[in-house]
């Protein structure tokens, strides 16, 4: 048998929350702010002079546990240059499907390449969709540099594996 | 380390203590070698258990202690319990070149050994750039390995100031050299020295700046630089091909046989799917797979790089049916129908043609539907003699391996190097050994500073000079030719003679140098005489073995396939013709207008060859390397491949269209399994009785320990956990008891203008499976012809200019290239560089 | 016939003869000395030309010039200045030697000096090492061993050697 107080205590909860600030944001005309070490999709980072700090060692792929990275590496020339280094990915692509966010791979990459970045807003309308390939994980190139790959005069980039800090 | 151990009996046996762990050894074994044997691993750089130690990396730094003798009484002191008082030497001793003696101890993990590693570790790596990541021995780099489980993990010196020096040298087109990698452990100069003798790399300078170098032209100029890039204990040398190819980790490993000659060797195929590839599997690299009895630890370059062929753009992927004159695309069904139907109309009149690089599953169906028809089935080849390797074949258990002062080897018109790489290796060590190795041969060959006699005779004479060695064994020779009289006559065949009766094994290769097929089959014969006449058959380490042109001609002749004498009238008269994996059109005109006088000409091939270009039908197989089955090698051991990457959409294997062709003739043939093939063999052919798949497959320990969890040993080559093979019993070995057939000796006659060309193998070939490999497209002999420089003088043609040829009927533009080791009056021309020569002809040379 | 051998062929024969026929690879050494003596280096021509007279690869025959400090495959000064910076000789301050020495000469270690009279180099173990710092001097098929030195001796010596040299 309900009581009729009970009933207006709970009508008088609703009506006074009407009054107060709401918890829900309009998304997505307002977006909430990640925390600090949120770990969205995948970004492939460039140096400031526009290469590609990946040089397709594939420890991510190795470090992965959901098997969602598949790398693929050539070797850089002079005329066609990727990377500083003697390598860089030719293919590199994350199945986001499959990806659980661990951010392992950002872990073991030795160039700092692979970041996961603050970007959730991941959805598909078929499953082929979900696997990001090398053009789209890789951040654009800054206004000041150019694109890869590069044309560099012979003996600029001697080393395998570029210090880790901007080489110029 | 391997003969130690085999001959344990043989050997006076020590006992030494490692880490607790008693155990009894031959005297001389090294102390890392014993320490292995029981699984303890001590670590090592420059050792390696096929080479002689030289104790330059310190890494296998151990504390060992002999017990105490009384110097006036040499008795042993004892302590005070009773047990012998141990010695230990002051400083750390290198356990790769300390040997095993009795009452040793060794200790491997006490503080001082375990700080020594460390600091060793610390030292190899002030110069080592850590480029891991880009390296592509990473992941399977000794050196990481070590560092992770024996260094500290943090270095005393800066890594700023790493030395640097050049990373991308290429030392020839196959190898490349980081200078900054290499730990200078001379594995690899040792490799090129010691075990394959040919020292075209060598260390220049000293300390730091000690570096690899090449002098040869071209560089690293040897057929076994991908050996290097194995043995390598860091990323110093890598091969061109696999360059930034995989990580080690990301491919899948398919044991397989290699098929370019036949020894046989076993490999592992290392395949991954790849975008590069249009997402296909492919395969990567070709790694080795220890066999001790075929091909131990080491492959040659052809082996190693010349497999790109499977994966070619130009594989044919679907049948086609000639319509007006032109092959167009077709249904299988469709092309099959056709093929039965003029097959049937054929009948006794269908000519089978297989080429020595099928299996044998292949070759069965094909002989079993040819039998059916009623028709010939023909190996193409112009080598004789796989019917007398089948009886007087070495014996079951027969292992170069085991080969020393008893044995005697006589390797007759072959120049081993080129025409089977591995059993070159394999007898120059076994001379190594004591093995008395006699090599006959026209010319010098690499074989001949292995040998203690170098037998000398004219092109032809092969079967002449075998048959010399026997008279001069068995002096109730009938009537033989005044040049074999001559020869027996001759000091050194007569020593050669009396080393080959007298040994207590002897093994004979003969080898297609400059014959034709009917010197082949009187070569081989004269070969199984002498054989017969000393005795050494049917028993392991002796008897004859064929160093036959295809990886598996000898199993076609088991098969029942032969040659034959004159395939020109065999193809010109028959009805059908159905050929498989051979070229003949593509080898000589001659066969080819014959083609194009049958009436129906079926095509079973993996590329549009110039044989397929004149087909009626052509029918796309599978590559071995999509599909299982089973090779014999030239010392009869069936060994089985595995497929390794998918096959092409909608393609059979090629007994599995045999089968295909053979059920719409009413013949049941096995078209999916190739083990139930197996089985059928084993029913059919005796000498295959009882062999199944399962025991093809069986694997036992061999020694030297390798493997790829410990890859600091014998390097990346692989262990071998998918079959060992068996060797086949030759009939002798069955109580067969074959007498001598004296045959009628070839002779060859030239007119006075002409020079005789003479047809010789070359390795490095522009054959079918070797041109896709574009690694190797600068290695590859370019068509050319060998004259002794005298004759070159005489006709005024130069090193390297371009003469024309005119030989059966065809003129060819070909380079010069000069042997003084030649005899006069004859042009060296290599076969499958797209001159025609298949016997010894006479040729003119013209100068341009 | 080679042209090392054209121009020696005497001198050849008579070091072959010392030693046996199926030996003849130990006659390098003192060959190499023979090609080395007109230019101060030896060429690759001689190189090839040797390893043929012996018998063994032209490598094996590079590696001896390699290894040893008083073979040359490259042309220098007429006076070769050899300074030891093994770990003794650097403990005792040849490291510093060697820099303030080429300073004070201008020229590099490895190079010639423009004069084409004085080459430096750095070489291994010279054993001397109490007398350290000290160097080697090749010229005009001469050796000569300086020890104890200063920066201020060497100079003194080799300011001599080039009057000498301009005086010719």
């Amino acid at each position: 048998m309900l009581r009729p107080g009970a009933l207006m205590r709970g009508m008088w909860t609703t009506f006074k929350s009407m009054f107060e600030k709401p918890v829900t944001v309009m998304y997505p005309q307002v977006k909430r702010p990640v925390s600090k070490r949120f770990k969205g999709r995948h970004e492939l980072k460039r140096y400031d002079n526009g290469l590609e700090k990946c040089i397709g060692c594939a420890l991510c792929a190795a470090a992965c546990p959901a098997d969602a990275i598949f790398v693929e590496a050539s070797e850089n020339t002079d005329e066609q240059r990727y990377s500083p280094g003697e390598r860089y990915a030719s293919t590199y692509e994350i199945n986001f499907l499959r990806c659980i966010y661990c951010g392992f791979c950002e872990d073991a990459c030795p160039t700092e390449a692979i970041v996961l970045g603050d970007n959730y807003e991941l959805s598909y309308t078929n499953r082929s969709e979900a696997i990001y390939t090398r053009e789209m994980l890789l951040v654009p190139v800054h206004p000041s540099a150019a694109p890869t790959p590069q044309k560099v005069a012979p003996g600029t980039f001697d080393r395998p594996i570029p210090e880790m800090e901007d080489p110029d | 380390m391997s003969e130690l151990v085999k001959n344990e009996a043989a050997q006076n046996m020590v006992t030494l203590t490692i880490d607790d762990h008693t155990m009894s050894v031959p005297e001389g074994t090294l102390v890392v070698d014993a320490a292995r044997s029981i699984g303890l691993d001590i670590p090592v750089f420059c050792y390696h258990p096929k080479m002689e130690p030289v104790g330059m990396c310190r890494m296998c730094l151990v504390e060992i202690g002999t017990p105490m003798r009384d110097r006036t009484t040499s008795e042993p002191i004892l302590e005070d319990d009773g047990s012998p008082k141990i010695q230990f030497f002051p400083n750390l001793m290198t356990g790769c070149t300390f040997r095993a003696s009795e009452g040793m101890v060794v200790r491997g993990y006490t503080e001082k050994v375990t700080a020594a590693r460390k600091e060793v570790l610390e030292f190899l790596l002030t110069s080592h750039p850590l480029d891991c990541p880009t390296c592509d021995k990473g992941g399977e780099c000794p050196l990481q390995n070590l560092t992770m489980q024996f260094g500290d993990g943090e270095s005393r010196f800066i890594y700023d100031e790493k030395m640097h020096s050049a990373k991308h040298v290429a030392l020839g087109d196959l190898i490349f050299l980081d200078r900054e990698r290499c730990i200078q452990c001379a594995r690899c100069t040792r490799f090129q020295d010691e075990i394959v003798d040919d020292q075209v790399i060598g260390f220049s300078n000293r300390g730091r700046a000690l570096e690899i170098v090449t002098f040869s032209d071209p560089g690293f100029d040897s057929y076994w630089s991908g050996n290097t890039t194995d043995i390598c204990p860091v990323g110093a040398l890598t091969t061109a091909d696999f360059r930034f190819g995989a990580r080690p980790w990301e491919m899948n490993a398919s044991a397989s046989i290699c098929n370019h000659c036949a020894v046989g060797c076993n490999l592992t195929f290392n395949t991954r799917r790849e975008v590069k590839s249009g997402g296909e599997k492919i395969i990567k690299r070709v790694m080795p797979r220890q066999n001790e009895a075929v091909n131990e630890i080491w492959i040659c370059d052809k082996g190693r790089f010349a497999y790109h062929f499977t994966a070619s753009d130009q594989r044919l992927n679907q049948p086609l049916i000639r319509k007006d004159g032109k092959l167009v695309p077709s249904s299988w069904e469709l092309a099959l129908d056709l093929v039965t139907s003029r097959f049937k109309n054929a009948g006794e009149n269908l000519v089978t043609l297989a080429g020595g690089r099928l299996s044998n599953e292949d070759l069965f169906n094909l002989a079993e539907l040819s039998a059916h028809l009623g028709g010939d089935a023909l190996l193409y080849s112009d080598m004789a003699g796989g019917d007398l390797v089948s009886r007087l074949g070495v014996g079951e258990g027969t292992n170069f391996s085991d080969m020393g002062p008893e044995t005697a080897i006589l390797v007759v018109a072959c120049n081993l190097e080129e025409e089977a790489p591995l059993w070159w290796l394999r007898i120059k060590q076994a001379a190594e050994r004591g093995a008395k190795v006699i090599v006959a041969n026209p010319r010098k060959t690499k074989l001949d500073r292995s040998a203690i006699h170098n037998l000398r005779y004219e092109y032809g004479q092969e079967a002449g000079l075998v048959t010399a060695l026997l008279s001069a064994i068995s002096p109730k020779q009938p009537k033989s030719p005044a040049f074999v009289n001559k020869l027996a006559k001759d000091k050194e065949v007569k020593a050669a003679a009396k080393a080959l009766s007298e040994a207590e094994n002897t093994v004979i290769l003969f080898g297609s140098e400059g014959t034709s097929y009917a010197a082949s089959a009187a070569l081989a014969q004269a070969c199984a005489n002498l054989l017969i006449a000393s005795g050494h058959i049917g028993r392991p380490n002796n008897g004859l073995i064929g160093v036959w042109d295809k990886g598996n001609a000898q199993g076609a002749w088991d098969m029942g396939l032969r040659p034959s004498e004159d395939l020109d009238a065999a193809l010109k008269t028959s009805q059908a013709v159905y050929i498989s994996a051979a070229d003949p059109a593509g080898d000589s005109k001659q066969y080819a207008s014959a083609l194009k006088k049958a009436d129906f000409v079926v095509v079973q091939e993996l590329y549009m060859t110039a044989t397929a270009e004149l087909a009626d039908v052509v029918l796309p197989a599978q590559a071995f390397t999509e599909r299982e089955g089973t090779y014999t090698s030239g010392e009869r051991r069936v060994q089985r491949f595995y497929p390794a990457v998918p096959s092409l959409p909608d393609l059979l294997p090629d007994f599995g269209i045999t089968a295909e062709i053979a059920g719409r003739l009413g013949l049941e043939l096995e078209k999916t399994a190739p083990a139930s093939v197996m089985l059928q063999i084993a029913e059919v052919v005796p000498d295959y009785a009882e062999l199944t798949y399962q025991k093809l497959a069986k694997v036992e320990k061999q020694f030297p320990l390798i493997g790829r969890e410990d890859v600091y040993y014998g390097g990346t080559s692989y262990q071998n956990s998918q079959g060992l093979g068996v060797q086949l019993k030759p009939a002798a070995q069955n109580g067969d008891s074959p007498v001598l057939v004296i045959t009628e000796l070839p002779e060859v006659k030239l007119s006075g203008e002409e020079l005789l060309a003479v047809p010789v193998t070359r390795l490095l070939d522009l054959g079918n499976t070797v041109t896709p490999s574009e690694v190797l497209v600068t290695r590859l002999a370019k068509p050319h012809v060998a004259l002794h420089p005298q004759d070159a003088e005489k006709l005024g043609v130069e090193w390297g200019s371009k003469v024309k040829l005119i030989l059966n009927g065809s003129t060819q533009t070909v380079l010069v290239e000069f042997d003084n080791s030649m005899p006069h009056g004859v042009v060296l021309v290599p076969r499958s560089l797209g001159i025609p020569i298949i016997s010894p002809t006479p040729a003119t040379i013209k100068v341009l | 016939m080679t042209a090392l051998q054209d121009k020696h062929e005497k001198e050849i024969k008579h070091i072959l003869a010392k030693y046996p026929t199926d030996e003849k690879r130990s006659a390098v050494m003192p060959l190499l000395y023979i090609a080395q003596r007109k230019a101060g280096y030896v060429t690759k021509q001689d190189m090839l030309e040797i390893a043929e007279l012996l018998s063994i690869s032209t490598t094996e025959v590079a590696s001896i010039v390699g290894f040893y400090t008083l073979y040359h495959d490259k042309s220098g000064g007429k006076y070769r200045i050899q300074v030891c910076n093994d770990l003794p000789c650097a403990l005792r301050g040849s490291g510093q030697f060697l820099e303030e020495l080429c300073e004070n000469l201008g020229v590099q270690v490895g190079e010639t000096s423009s004069d084409g009279i004085l080459s430096v180099e750095a070489v291994m173990c010279l054993a001397a090492c109490d007398k350290a710092p000290m160097f080697q001097v090749q010229s005009h098929s001469d050796i000569s061993y300086h020890e104890n030195q200063t920066v201020e001796s060497a100079l003194q010596t080799i300011e001599k050697w080039r009057a000498e040299e301009t005086d010719k």
